[in-house]
């Protein structure tokens, strides 16, 4: 199989995908988005794996090729996270970022041969990526409720139900945000001879991480409750810091993490 | 906005005096600094990393007698860990901010190196709040082990895989060796290039028997024939030459691969023969078409290399269409390694593919830019670090630690004072 074949599978994958999005929300028949949802991951995975065989080697050299595990492993952690908290949203997120990567190789087939460079041919790309968007997802998530629950605050009525579902939500990014961390510092061993080099990335991925420990620290106790609630925006932008801002930050250049020219 | 009324530093100490006891580490920290200068983690390194280690943990068991101290429960509690973290956040943050240097300019006298903000991980500020967090973890591992209950366990497999990965990786950072070894094809090295430049001697040599380059075909791009910036300037447009799709645009001129040669070697008459040589370069044969006229023609580009000239197509009198040098799409080194009284092993080195020699690590580091892949030499990072293992129990917990937390989230209620 080759790339040719590409528009036979992720068209009815990204119906499948939107389908399990919409319905999501629309009826309580959970089976009918579950369905979906497996059958577009599926459909999508068929054409990995056939990839895989035509090419005779791992898809894993190319950006296109990438986005291709973009979007299976957003699609498949998606729905099991989904599964397991039952947050339709986390649905809907999943099948849409999924849907996102998927386009983005429909409409920029030019990509498909945008060439990766050799550190970044590693089985630990993929996964040390997937595993950061599943999280800024989820610390997103957290802000709106940060915001939501300091207005309610503001007016004397705290929702607990809300607390619970910032602690859940929290929790999660924070498990995505560690893993990723750490493969990325298994990776970084493999690549460039040290786990941790103190690369501006690096840095800010250590600030970003010492942020959401005091959040989570701090919320164990029931003091200083909107200063608690505070720190998720500013965590959110330490974490943007990190993803976008290092690549323009006068003490980052030189960052082995800056890719693009 | 304490719940009670009571005095500074009267206990329970709460977020007052724990933020007034960082502050105080820092500031000592800074006072050090001032006065003797950046944290020498030569000194640091084995055995006296292995004494300060075993001088903390021991000091972490004795002082879990004291466990029902008001001082125990605070310093293992969590407005103290909350107070070492945000020191570790704000000092991460200068780090962030502050460009780091890797060697100090010893004539450099601002504020910011005075203190060690430029290299703050040798800054006796930050290393004094590390350390300090280390005994606070530790003190809360050790409480929390002694009255163990296995529901903690994602408590233990998160707590005691970050204590371990900052022990090894922090006390390991003075022991870590890394060189640079430079080897030319046929022949053995045993010399390696320090940080600093110095030559050292290591007691293990490698044989290049063979460097080999694989590359990405290049891309097209049109230049101004006089500055020679790719075009449009600033924000120049490729073309990726790739069989698969041979057809593409650059500004107003469509363009057609009809042959593309990976090892070409230019004839007499201007066109191109494949020759697997050194000193081959790509070459395409390319149809194109101006879309405003309508005009079209045929024309080879080629980047050129050390043994060839470059070819340009030429589009108007100021613009031409010329080649990008290949980039790497993997580059391998076919070595033996030897120690001080045999042969130990072989590979083919790789970027990503290191490979393990006792306490050894051996990477595929770089070759001679400029010759590309007709490189005669290959250099090799060789890094020395015996506390990696523990870093990597560490790293196995942690992730367990993880997943149980994405797993299981907060189901514990929120709880009061304690913890």
């Amino acid at each position: 199989m080759t790339w040719n074949e590409y528009l036979w599978f992720a068209i009815p994958a990204i119906v499948c995908w939107l389908g399990a999005g919409v319905t999501g929300y629309l009826t309580d028949k959970k089976w009918i988005s579950n369905t979906l949802m497996i059958l577009g991951t599926v459909i999508f995975g068929a054409f990995i794996v056939g990839l895989w065989f035509g090419q005779q080697r791992p898809p894993l050299r190319t950006i296109g090729e990438t986005r291709l595990w973009y979007s299976f492993f957003l699609a498949l952690i998606g729905f099991i996270t989904y599964r397991h908290w039952k947050y339709t949203w986390m649905l809907a997120f999943a099948a849409l970022m999924a849907t996102v990567f998927a386009c983005i190789n429909i409409f920029k087939p030019e990509i498909h041969s945008t060439n990766l460079m050799p550190a970044l041919q590693s089985y630990w790309f993929v996964p040390h990526v997937t595993v950061y968007i599943l999280s800024y997802a989820m610390f997103g998530a957290s802000v709106i409720a940060a915001f939501i629950q300091l207005s309610k605050l503001g007016k004397g009525k705290e929702d607990e139900n809300l607390n619970i579902f910032i602690d859940n939500i929290v929790y999660v990014g924070f498990g995505f945000l560690i893993l990723g961390m750490l493969m990325g510092a298994v990776w970084a061993k493999d690549a460039w001879g040290h786990y941790w080099s103190w690369d501006p990335k690096e840095t800010w991925a250590f600030i970003t991480g010492a942020a959401y420990l005091v959040f989570i620290h701090m919320r164990l106790q029931q003091y200083h409750k909107r200063f608690v609630l505070w720190m998720l925006p500013i965590a959110f932008i330490l974490l943007m810091i990190t993803w976008i801002g290092v690549n323009y930050l006068p003490a980052a250049q030189g960052s082995i993490h800056v890719y693009s020219n | 906005m304490n719940s009670t009324k009571r005095s500074v530093w009267q206990f329970p100490w709460r977020y007052t005096e724990s933020i007034l006891i960082v502050i105080g580490l820092v500031i000592v920290g800074f006072a050090l600094q001032l006065s003797v200068g950046k944290v020498d983690f030569v000194q640091l390194a084995y055995p006296l990393n292995i004494v300060v280690g075993s001088g903390m943990i021991l000091f972490l068991l004795l002082f879990a007698f004291a466990r029902n101290t008001q001082f125990y429960q605070w310093f293992s509690g969590v407005p103290f860990s909350v107070s070492l973290i945000g020191g570790l956040l704000v000092l991460g943050i200068a780090m962030g901010l502050i460009p780091q240097m890797q060697k100090l300019d010893p004539h450099a006298h601002d504020i910011w190196t005075l203190l060690g903000l430029t290299q703050v991980t040798s800054c006796w500020a930050f290393v004094l709040v590390y350390f300090v967090t280390l005994l606070s973890l530790g003190s809360l591992i050790v409480r929390r082990l002694i009255r163990f209950n296995w529901r903690d366990y994602a408590f233990y497999f998160n707590h005691i895989g970050l204590w371990i990965l900052l022990f090894a990786s922090g006390l390991g950072a003075a022991d870590l060796r890394r060189y640079v070894m430079y080897v030319y094809e046929g022949e053995t090295e045993w010399r390696v290039y320090s940080d600093h430049g110095d030559i050292l001697e290591l007691p293990i040599a490698i044989q290049l028997n063979d460097f080999v380059m694989e590359e990405y075909p290049p891309k097209l791009t049109i230049i101004d024939r006089e500055s020679g910036k790719a075009q449009p300037e600033g924000k120049p447009d490729y073309f990726q030459i790739d069989e698969r799709y041979p057809e593409g645009r650059l500004d107003k001129w469509e363009l057609r691969v009809e042959k593309y040669i990976h090892q070409a070697v230019r004839n007499s008459d201007s066109t191109y023969t494949e020759v697997p040589m050194p000193g081959a370069t790509p070459a395409v044969l390319v149809k194109i078409t101006n879309t405003e006229t309508g005009k079209s023609f045929s024309h080879w580009v080629c980047g050129g290399s050390i043994a060839q000239l470059y070819m340009m197509a030429p589009l108007t009198e100021t613009l031409g269409l010329v080649m990008t040098q290949a980039e790497p799409k993997r580059f391998m080194s076919d070595i033996v390694v030897y120690t001080e009284d045999e042969r130990v092993d072989s590979a083919e080195l790789e970027v990503n593919k290191p490979l393990k020699v006792g306490d050894w690590m051996i990477y595929q580091y770089g070759y001679d830019n400029i010759a590309g892949k007709a490189s005669n030499y290959s250099s090799f990072e060789m890094v020395y670090d015996p506390w990696l293992p523990a870093v990597y129990v560490g790293i196995i917990l942690f992730a367990m630690g993880s997943v149980c937390l994405m797993w299981s989230g907060n189901k514990k209620k929120r709880k009061g004072d304690t913890e």
